[in-house]
């Protein structure tokens, strides 16, 4: 058994270039310093990558990691994080997913998988507990991932193993890629599938029968238990078993916040078509979980009904829903189901395949994007052909799919066209939900140590719109307040480091921002129980706030400053045309200087010497100090 | 995973007394225990006569007399007897006393304790076969 409760106690270290494998006991300091998952991919990723790194060459780490908690009973806490530098952003790549992966790679014996250099041929990796084989996936190129992942478990005769595995796009090169597990499980945002493919690997497939012992088991038990017992009777329960988070249509809708036509409207006139309900409704047969979940929010549908009958599948989450719907201006529910399950097959991210094809349509129906130039498709709002098309034209590389491929940063520069109403920070893609109606949310994307993204931070209780809570728990009644600016900084700070503990204790964001029933305390509690290592509350506080510095050191070193931490242009001048947040725009500034003040970073955006110090990232500030002077 | 942890005292689905198999492209979970047949083919077909029925009318395993030929789980008519990942010894249920720690921990309430008397369980194949039926999935 491993060293340590809670955890597998091995890192797996693959060379393709060498055909080399080195296993190495999961040390103690990685531990206490970054408890697993997310931690351990950034520590690793900042202390073995380097600016010079090209994010598609040899040189750059590839990194699949989980926490103590997965693979125990513990409720939604079943996700692996996988992290490289990011070829879509050329910063910090990082993705996150639930299902089966995480909990059989601790069952295998791994907390860590790192990948480097590069197969000579097309290659996947079986691990089956201690034994671990390279093999040869010539006959997998170009399969989708259904048909790759149903492959390789013919090939190796067992249909319980776990895969994760790269489809089409990858290996095209497409720049958003994702790694994709149990079929339709996607890490795919920052092109984490890409830099698989440049690896020449297809997938990781694992079976593992070792067990995961914790430290305190009934200390453990009766803590799951009582979040069990919270969760259940929690409000959002029955909403999310019955909708998963396709029921955030209808509350943007209703919020002035969905991102309708390319964000040129917050609110669908025709969300009703399109929401979770009709697709709990008339849809869905059966509901899923991920590994030791017990809210099984992840949904089974069949269309049963016209042109698409006898399609089926699992998902789609709100972010691909609202992509293929109001973000392109798309009322076919059918058509959504259809292009969701294409990009899944297909390997690519949802949310950064519909900016791109929506920002285009924008491009077309203003005139600025000929026919003649979009290989004759008719990009109107909601062409369902188009749509599919185009997704398909983006995995291939095909005609004006090749330039979308690049991401829409560089396709607008390439084509010299929109990069004002190119919607994205960082080189990533935004989000389905508008900035301008959730400032918090807004200035989460700003920072984001990933680029414009939600989940670094999802200061969901901002939704509340409840001033007491944020008088309670940063002194400042506007904090919780939607369209307010002041205290944002102290919500976002917080909820950065809670976002942090949670993709490193690999639990789902549901449990903790969106039901708010993991605080920092409770936090501590489980991870003392499972792994017997002293946590306290500050403690956890002080874990998520070395993570993040830590990223912000990685992304200051690979040159983000300041002017990087900006929304679009749209977001900061042209008012919110409709809705319940009309006439909003986001002033982003004053935001940001309380966020620089609050986390111990100066007016450029740089942490200051004494906050990486203060939390035990002296090396780093040392490093730093090469690039860039660090104030005092 | 509860099984696991109530029976071995670690979290481990392999050691668990209870297996969902999975069928992700369809959508599938079906949750595989033994139902204590009244007539059950493993144990008639065990070479050392290993599997023997308690007073209850449980079966269960006698460790001594087990060589892990793993002959029962080829013959149990549904599959659901698992072996001991290291041992190769059988794990069957055992009810946990009459009160199935699964079925009260179950979230969805998918698994009901009830008593079978003499009917014999229905194979996974028709179980899923009539699942996707009902879903207008055909294949």
């Amino acid at each position: 058994m491993s060293k340590y409760y809670g955890y597998s106690g091995r890192i797996l270290r693959i060379n393709l270039t060498k055909n080399q494998i080195r296993i190495r006991p999961t040390e103690k300091r990685l531990i206490t310093e970054f408890l697993g998952g997310r931690g351990f991919n950034s520590k690793r990723l900042y202390d073995e990558t380097l600016k010079e790194t090209n994010p598609l060459s040899p040189q750059n780490k590839l990194m699949f990691a989980t926490g103590p908690l997965a693979g125990t009973a513990f409720p939604l806490g079943a996700r692996f994080n996988v992290s490289a530098k990011s070829p879509l952003t050329g910063i910090l790549g990082d993705s996150n997913a639930g299902g089966h992966f995480a909990a059989e790679m601790k069952f295998a014996g791994y907390d860590q998988i790192i990948i480097e250099g590069k197969s000579q041929k097309s290659a996947y990796i079986f691990i089956e507990d201690k034994e671990l084989q390279v093999l040869d996936a010539e006959h997998l190129v170009g399969k989708d991932i259904y048909e790759t992942t149903e492959i390789i478990k013919k090939d190796v005769g067992n249909r319980t193993i776990q895969v994760a595995a790269i489809g089409p796009a990858a290996e095209n090169h497409v720049l958003y890629a994702g790694v994709f597990a149990n079929l339709m499980r996607p890490a795919a945002r920052t092109g984490m599938g890409t830099v698989m493919a440049s690896k020449n690997l297809k997938a990781v497939a694992l079976k593992g029968t070792g067990s995961v012992q914790i430290a305190d088991p009934e200390r453990f038990w009766k803590i799951a238990e009582d979040i069990e017992d919270e969760v259940y009777a929690h409000p959002q329960y029955w909403p999310r078993r019955i909708m998963g988070t396709t029921r955030i249509l209808m509350l943007a809708n209703r919020l002035g916040i969905l991102p309708t036509r390319h964000f040129t409207s917050a609110t669908f006139e025709r969300a009703t078509e399109v929401s979770g309900e009709k697709l709990a409704r008339e849809y869905n047969v059966k509901n899923r979980a991920c590994f030791s979940c017990i809210v099984p929010c992840s949904r089974f549908y069949v269309i049963t009904e016209g042109e698409h009958a006898g399609h089926f599948g699992e998902g789609p989450e709100y972010e691909a829903l609202s992509s293929f719907t109001a973000r392109v201006g798309n009322s076919n529910l059918d058509l959504a189901l259809r292009a969701v399950d294409l990009a899944n097959r297909l390997g690519l991210d949802a949310i950064t395949t519909a900016e791109c094809i929506a920002w285009a349509m924008e491009l077309y129906e203003k005139g600025e994007l000929a026919k003649s130039e979009t290989d004759g498709f008719e990009l109107r709002w909601g062409n369902g052909e188009a749509i599919l098309a185009l997704i398909e034209n983006i995995a291939y590389r095909k005609g004006f799919g090749d330039l979308l491929a690049d991401g829409v940063k560089r396709a607008s520069e390439k084509l010299g066209k929109g990069k004002e109403i190119a919607l994205h920070v960082k080189g990533l893609e935004i989000i389905q939900a508008d900035p301008r109606g959730l400032k918090g949310y807004g200035l989460g994307y700003a920072v984001a140590s990933r680029g414009a993204d939600h989940l670094r931070s999802e200061p969901f209780i901002e939704l509340s719109d409840d001033p007491k809570k944020g008088m309670e728990m940063f002194g400042v009644p506007e904090a919780t307040l939607r369209l307010a600016y002041k205290g944002k900084g102290r919500l976002v700070r917080y909820f950065e480091n809670l976002c942090a503990i949670v993709d490193s204790l690999e639990v789902c964001k549901n449990l903790a921002e969106n039901m708010e029933l993991l605080s920092f305390n409770r936090a501590a509690e489980i991870a003392e129980a499972a792994t017997g290592f002293h946590f306290t509350e500050e403690g956890m506080f002080n874990i998520g706030e070395r993570i993040m510095n830590l990223e912000r050191a990685y992304l200051v070193r690979e040159g983000i400053r300041r002017r990087d931490d900006y929304l679009p242009a749209r977001f900061l001048k042209e008012p919110l045309p409709d809705g319940s947040s009309k006439g909003a725009i986001f002033e982003i500034e004053p935001m940001l200087d309380e966020y620089y003040g609050q986390r111990g970073w100066d007016k450029r955006g740089i942490p200051k010497e004494t906050t990486l110090k203060k939390f035990g990232l002296t090396d780093v500030a040392q490093q730093l100090s090469r690039y860039v002077r660090l104030c005092p | 995973m509860v099984c696991s942890f109530s029976n071995e005292n670690v979290f481990n689905p392999s050691l668990a007394r209870i297996v969902v198999m999975k069928e992700d492209s369809f959508g599938l979970d079906l949750p595989n225990v033994c139902w204590h047949c009244k007539q059950c083919n493993a144990m008639e077909n065990c070479p050392t006569k290993a599997l023997e029925r308690n007073e209850e009318g449980l079966v269960f395993v006698n460790e001594k007399k087990c060589t892990g030929c793993t002959k029962c789980s080829e013959m149990c008519i549904i599959g659901a007897i698992r072996l001991h990942p290291e041992r190769r010894t059988p794990l069957i249920c055992n009810l946990c006393g009459g009160k199935p720690l699964c079925v009260q921990k179950c979230p969805t309430r998918a698994l009901t304790y009830v008593e079978t008397g003499a009917q014999q369980p229905r194979l996974p194949n028709q179980v899923i076969k009539e699942a996707l039926g009902r879903w207008k999935i055909f294949v």
